[in-house]
């Protein structure tokens, strides 16, 4: 019961008229088909994650979303960097069905007992805390402080995500490279980098302003100070991670 | 007529001994105003022999057109090409184009359906009939003058949860299809039909259905034979690769090797019987299909002329079998590799059981897009060179008991992934030069030419042309993400070159020089 009086709220905020239940089941079930669609492949089926595409069951912005606000505009844009793909002309009809089944979803995971596919802070949870900063000692004091940039990360960040930034703090979101770039008349710039291949390379500097040179006109730096997370991922053992995690999430 | 003409075209290569019989079928050598089925031939090469696009002159390539498909879809397969008309498919939908102008002929549309809409391989050609899959798992064989519908049969259920992709391969009078469906416990299979009448003439099971399984029978399902895959008329033996076990990620739940998962097989396409088979994933936990194209080389192999396969596989491991016998010649990684503890004395790898997804995770190299995927790989004869995109990518893989024993049964995430094509000496496996993609695993498939020349795309934004003796690059063109495979073909003595980004196929020649 539980579940379809969250559903009511839900249908409450994309605006339905009908009765509650039949309202929200034609769009439930209206949402159903498009997500199997254009979604299941990447997020699952019943949206609790897939071959490449988070469970939107769990997810911060599913969460935060009140009445496909930010499912639409999430799914209208797309992200190309984490190959989703853009669905720039889906209307709001479909829109408003897709957010209400992932809606459904979510409630439905809420209330459901046992096997589905999760990863719980505790499952993660064996790692040795000292063991853990011995090695944060050894291998990432020289970019990082537990009294400094990660001072409270375990309050913040618990279990997988937490797990996912330590391994690439760069897979979810901008890259944190600098970018130099010093002109034929000798002119220097330097800005976040945003973009770059062998042809072009592209920044934002402090002001927000954008700029893009081809790489034959220029001389040019990139300092991804990530390049050392990469560096790691070849050289962890198991453990080692798993340590290095239990004394991060001890950081409160 | 048989629209699908043979013409016999230059043939050179100076180490590697090129199909050279008489009597070639179509297929075998085809026309090169065409490129008539999936991989432009049987022997899954992407090698073409058309010399006008050099080495000199690609820096002058330029638009000739391109066509645009407006959909959110994105092309993935390989367009092909008979008699003038280009055939191009996204989900759903098969479109007919003047292969001179890129305009529409005709449109087809499966009916909306409620089945994965992941990608489409590309169409395939009998006579005057050309067929698609889709994802409700139907073969549609469609007039390829007209697009009316001539027949449709089902290949699989797709609410049990299978769905097909597939590029179909004509055999004579076979056609071979596929189908894909790692969410469900399903036995994987490949179908034989009759290209004329949709009939069916076999059926291939890589893990059994379970009418023909007892209690000593191997747990696994999946299997599932996705890709198209290529075939040896001198031995009469089609080449195919099935994909990874199921439950994808619970490896408690079938004990042992899980045949024929993750493996190359020979069939007999005349009644779908297993010739031999290698397995390049045993007993697979991280959903490392085998399915990558099987490329048919005669070639030296350590001093002897041997009929070869090559595989650039999911799992990080390049492999060379005899594709007579299916022995193993080499099985050496060509991407960054974790999980195996070296291979065994067939040259199967051999996993380490500590890299298996666990409750706590594991971090694995490479993910589970694979060290390659989809994305085809070309064969250059005169440097012998296999060029694949590859990829140095980490996942941490996840699994406990209550996960459960159905479907992907764990939970995976990627954590970093660097894509770079890679040029390997077919012999030794060894990296001969690498062209940084500039992103994660790359989309696009690859061509070479007799003039020397690797055509693909970039992770950033860029269409691609290389030297192929040292992946120099010598064009490129900000087309956008490629995600599909180059072709190329003549019409009227102007060679094109055509490769698509998002929904868009575009073509590229030398500039036309003015009629006056």
């Amino acid at each position: 019961m539980q579940r379809l009086s969250g559903l009511c709220v839900l249908v409450a905020f994309l605006g339905a008229s009908a009765s509650c239940l039949a309202a929200s089941a034609d769009l439930v079930e209206s949402g159903r088909k498009h997500f199997a669609t254009d979604c299941g492949f990447c997020h699952g089926r019943d949206a609790t994650g897939g071959s490449k595409g988070a469970d939107l069951t769990r997810s911060e912005l599913v969460a935060r979303d009140v009445g496909g606000d930010l499912i639409g505009e999430a799914v209208r844009r797309g992200n190309a960097d984490k190959g989703m793909p853009a669905f720039a002309s889906m209307g709001k009809e479909e829109l408003n069905a897709l957010a209400a089944f992932i809606h459904s979803q979510k409630l439905l995971v809420a209330s459901a007992n046992g096997a589905r596919r999760s990863v719980e802070p505790d499952d993660l949870a064996g790692g040795s805390v000292e063991a853990g900063q011995r090695y944060f000692q050894t291998n990432c004091q020289r970019c990082h402080s537990a009294a400094g940039d990660l001072a409270g990360i375990g309050s913040r960040l618990k279990g997988l995500p937490l797990l996912r930034r330590m391994l690439n703090p760069d897979f979810q979101r901008r890259s944190p490279a600098t970018l130099t770039v010093t002109s034929p008349e000798g002119r220097r710039f330097v800005g976040a980098l945003e973009y770059q291949d062998e042809f072009t390379v592209a920044m934002r500097d402090d002001l927000g302003v954008y700029r893009s040179w081809s790489t034959r006109t220029v001389t040019y730096a990139v300092d991804d100070p990530l390049q050392a997370h990469v560096d790691q991922l070849a050289r962890y053992t198991d453990e080692d991670m798993h340590d290095v995690l239990a004394y991060l999430q001890s950081l409160r | 007529m048989n629209p699908l003409k043979t013409r016999h075209m230059p043939v050179s290569g100076k180490r590697v001994l090129l199909l050279a019989a008489l009597c070639l079928s179509p297929l075998q050598v085809p026309a090169q105003d065409s490129w008539p089925t999936y991989h432009g031939n049987y022997n899954g090469q992407r090698h073409s022999q058309l010399g006008q696009i050099t080495q000199d002159n690609v820096h002058t390539l330029t638009l000739a057109w391109a066509f645009q498909t407006n959909q959110t879809q994105q092309i993935k397969g390989t367009p092909i090409l008979v008699d003038g008309i280009m055939y191009v498919t996204v989900t759903d939908n098969l479109w007919a184009i003047d292969a001179r102008t890129g305009r529409q002929l005709w449109r087809h549309r499966n009916p909306d359906n409620t089945a994965f809409h992941i990608g489409q391989r590309g169409a395939a050609i009998a006579g005057n009939l050309v067929y698609l899959t889709t994802p409700d798992a139907y073969l549609v064989a469609l007039d390829r003058y007209s697009g009316r519908e001539v027949w449709k049969v089902e290949i699989a259920d797709h609410t049990r949860g299978y769905w097909s992709t597939n590029a179909p391969l004509l055999i004579r009078n076979h056609l071979i299809v596929g189908v894909s469906g790692d969410f469900d416990n399903l036995p994987g299979l490949l179908r034989s039909y009759d290209p004329q009448t949709g009939k069916l003439q076999w059926t291939f099971y890589s893990t059994p259905p379970s009418d023909l399984r007892d209690e000593a029978s191997d747990k696994t399902y999946g299997g599932q034979m996705w890709m198209t895959g290529t075939y040896d008329p001198g031995l009469n033996l089609l080449y195919v690769g099935t994909g990874n076990p199921t439950p994808v990620l619970n490896g408690e739940a079938r004990p042992g090797d899980n045949k024929w998962t993750g493996s190359i097989l020979a069939l007999n396409p005349d009644n779908g019987k297993m010739q031999w088979g290698f397995q390049v994933s045993p007993h697979d936990t991280h959903d490392w299909d085998a399915a990558e194209v099987p490329v048919l080389v005669d070639a030296p192999f350590k001093g002897r002329n041997r009929k070869l396969l090559l595989q650039a596989s999911r799992n990080g491991y390049y492999v060379v079998l005899d594709r007579q016998t299916g022995e193993n010649l080499l099985a050496r990684p060509f991407a960054a590799e974790n999980w195996s503890k070296g291979v065994d004395k067939r040259g199967q790898p051999v996993p380490d059981p500590a890299k298996d997804p666990r409750r706590a995770g594991t971090l694995v190299a490479p993910d589970e897009s694979g060290a390659t995927n989809y994305r085809s790989p070309a064969f250059d004869p005169a440097t012998g060179l296999f060029i694949v995109s590859a990829a140095d990518a980490y996942g941490i893989y996840f699994y406990k008991r209550e996960h459960g024993e159905y479907g992907w049964a764990g939970a995976d995430y990627t954590v970093h992934s660097r894509g770079e094509l890679r040029a390997l000496n077919y012999e030794t496996g060894e990296i001969r030069w690498r062209h940084d993609l500039h992103g994660g695993a790359g989309m696009a498939g690859v061509l070479t030419t007799a003039t020397g020349l690797t055509f693909t795309g970039d992770s950033a934004n860029n269409a691609l042309a290389l030297r192929s003796r040292d992946g120099a690059t010598l064009w490129h063109a900000g087309i956008g993400r490629v995600a599909n495979a180059p072709i190329t073909y003549e019409l009227d003595g102007r060679q094109y070159m055509v490769l698509a980004s998002g929904g868009t196929l575009f073509a590229f020649a030398l500039p036309e020089t003015p009629a006056h």
